[in-house]
């Protein structure tokens, strides 16, 4: 699916202005020059020129950094000291020990991560290919509910929070207000009460990203013949047979991809519980980006916190290496 | 609404002569009744944001639930913009100001990058282009404390220096482009060789007004991705001057805590100009959503 909506460029794309290309003045002698070098390519060291800047940055932020932080985490770094002794694995071990506050509260984030991961992976999932499936077929307003769908996508992370902080105030939120003005119950003091605290973290979470997969599989959904339908009709299979043995097999490269990135993107849970709970209450919602930085940023422990962010990189290795996978096949022009 | 079974061998003429997929109003009733629940849910928040945003302080908390704004005032809104914790247009011009420049420089660069990658033929080209790939699979986080100790040694704790460089070399920018110039004919460049143009003449002339479409696309991924960028620049940029759109609304939350009026008001206008580009844009956002299937 992914290639070829690469790889092909229909023909009506190509503008007349590149048609009709011709550099005035010098057509003669660069081209007996360049056959002289044996290749159109140019000079030999042409294309490590192309890629230099790109290398350079690259090697600077991206390389760098990932031998930079292994050696932080192996060290004893603090920003004031005049020494930085090395410790080995002593950062490593420290969350292995249960005596330590960083191994009770690293492994608390990490349930916490993970319980937000097993709830909203699914809903999202499952609540866009549900919105894609309603909005798939024409319909009065379908653009417009696409719109609808996708809009809270784009508002920044930190509004989304306030927003939905406000939403679940304990009080006089809007669905305390529903409660107790529409339907007679109790407030329910979501925000402060553990466990409920993961409510409005989740429903804000697939409110904001639901339309970014809905997309997804719209766009998938467009890719799947009309006549495998047609000939199933003939056939005078259900709606739900329709559904199991044609729609959702030929969903399936979507929806690895569709699930991938949902998993990465909730492993990497920060601003949703850092604007609604803060974390709390008790750090029942807190995730582990936010405890890696409070470590580092709060605590001053670079050390102790990069040994963190490798502890988390590694447990998130298999599904980025299965992303990378989704990339290397797209890029080797397979599937 | 299952098709009535048919004997083997004979088409049903529903099959052939209905045109597929045409709206059929009685039938789509219901689908399109649960649509506009939904699409009333999405919005419910979106207008007690505004409501909210409108009330006067004490209107906010009153009980019974004020579901109308009965006495609107942009008091709030006054307040916000003249508020001595911060000056949200200057965040949102600091948002604007670094996303478009990373997002002009980084095209370019991934420009650059691809198009040998894509285009030409040397030693290497494959082990660069799977070590550039293969960087996706560093999570942020593994980055993100390094990076911060050498902003301190650079000197770039609250510069927008380092809002712009540590994120340019993205790989994921690369691949995209990459993709698509392979798709790209070869005729029309090999003319233009022949024509006399150099290799960057062939990238301006041939190879980016072909692109046009991808390379909108990773601009409108990497102008996303830069003004929606949260973790980094909350810490990276202290000074309440430099801070961005996302970081300045986040120090109102923790300075107003449940001062609602003004949270509203402050969110409302971070996300008038976002719900205006989406407005005049959303095409390019959702097309190149799905034809490139990948999300930031």
């Amino acid at each position: 699916m992914l290639a070829a909506t690469f790889g092909a460029v229909p023909p009506q794309s190509v503008p007349e202005s590149a048609v009709s290309l011709s550099v005035p003045g010098k057509a003669a002698r660069p081209r007996e020059a360049r056959r002289r070098r044996g290749g159109r390519e140019g000079g030999a060291i042409t294309p490590y020129l192309y890629l230099l800047p790109f290398l350079l940055l690259f090697l600077v932020f991206v390389v760098y950094p990932v031998g930079y932080g292994l050696f932080v985490s192996l060290h004893r770094w603090d920003l004031l000291a005049e020494t930085r002794p090395f410790v080995g694995l002593e950062y490593y071990r420290n969350l292995f020990d249960p005596e330590t506050p960083q191994s009770q509260f690293f492994w608390n984030s990490m349930k916490n991560t993970g319980f937000f991961t097993l709830i909203s992976v699914p809903l999202l999932i499952g609540a866009s290919l549900g919105l894609a499936l309603l909005l798939h077929r024409p319909i009065f307003g379908r653009a417009f509910f696409r719109s609808v769908f996708f809009l809270p996508g784009i508002l920044t992370v930190s509004v989304m929070g306030i927003l939905w902080r406000w939403m679940f105030d304990n009080q006089i939120g809007l669905v305390n207000a529903v409660r107790t003005d529409l339907l007679g119950l109790q407030p329910l003091p979501f925000l402060s009460t553990e466990g409920l605290a993961w409510v409005p973290v989740i429903v804000g979470t697939v409110w904001w990203t639901i339309g970014f997969n809905m997309t997804l599989y719209l766009a998938g959904l467009g890719n799947i013949s009309q006549s495998y339908y047609e000939a199933a009709e003939i056939d005078g299979a259900t709606p739900w047979a329709k559904f199991r043995f044609i729609t959702w097999p030929l969903l399936a490269p979507v929806t690895l991809f569709v699930f991938v990135t949902t998993v990465l993107a909730s492993f990497q849970l920060f601003g949703q519980t850092l604007v609604i709970t803060s974390g709390g209450p008790n750090r029942t919602t807190q995730s582990t980006i936010q405890y890696i930085t409070e470590e580092a940023f709060s605590n001053n422990q670079f050390s102790s916190a990069s040994a963190m962010a490798f502890m988390f990189g590694l447990a998130m290795l298999i599904f980025t290496y299965l992303q990378f996978r989704i990339m290397a096949r797209d890029a080797r022009g397979e599937g | 609404m299952a098709a009535p079974s048919t004997r083997a061998g004979t088409l049903p003429e529903t099959a052939t002569t209905r045109p597929p997929r045409r709206f059929r109003a009685p039938r789509d009733l219901p689908r399109f009744a649960l649509l506009c629940v939904l699409a009333i849910i999405f919005l419910a928040p979106v207008y007690w944001m505004l409501a909210t945003s409108v009330k006067p302080e004490v209107d906010v908390i009153s009980t019974p639930t004020q579901w109308i704004p009965a006495n609107p005032t942009i008091d709030n809104y006054r307040e916000v913009l003249t508020s001595p914790d911060g000056n949200i247009l200057r965040w949102m011009w600091n948002s604007f100001f670094v996303a478009t420049v990373f997002t002009v420089l980084h095209v370019a660069l991934c420009a650059l990058t691809a198009y040998p990658l894509a285009r030409m033929r040397f030693p290497g080209r494959e082990a660069i282009f799977w070590f550039i790939l293969g960087s996706m699979m560093i999570p942020g986080i593994v980055t993100l404390i390094p990076s911060y100790l050498m902003m301190i040694r650079f000197d770039w704790i609250n510069s927008f220096h380092s809002l712009i460089w540590p994120g340019m070399a993205g790989a994921f920018g690369v691949f995209l482009l990459r993709q698509f110039f392979l798709g790209l004919p070869r005729e029309l460049e090999e003319a233009a060789r022949l024509d006399g143009a150099n290799s960057l003449q062939v990238l301006w002339h041939v190879i980016l007004p072909l692109s046009l479409p991808s390379l909108v696309t990773l601009a409108v991924f990497s102008f996303m991705g830069s003004w929606n960028n949260f973790i980094w620049p909350t810490f990276v940029i202290t000074d309440l001057d430099k801070l961005t759109l996302p970081v300045g609304v986040n120090t109102f939350s923790q300075r107003y805590v449940t001062d609602y009026g003004k949270l509203m008001a402050s969110t409302a206008i971070a996300s008038i100009p976002v719900l205006i580009a989406y407005l005049l844009a959303q095409r390019y956002l959702i097309e190149g959503l799905s034809t490139t299937g990948l999300k930031e």
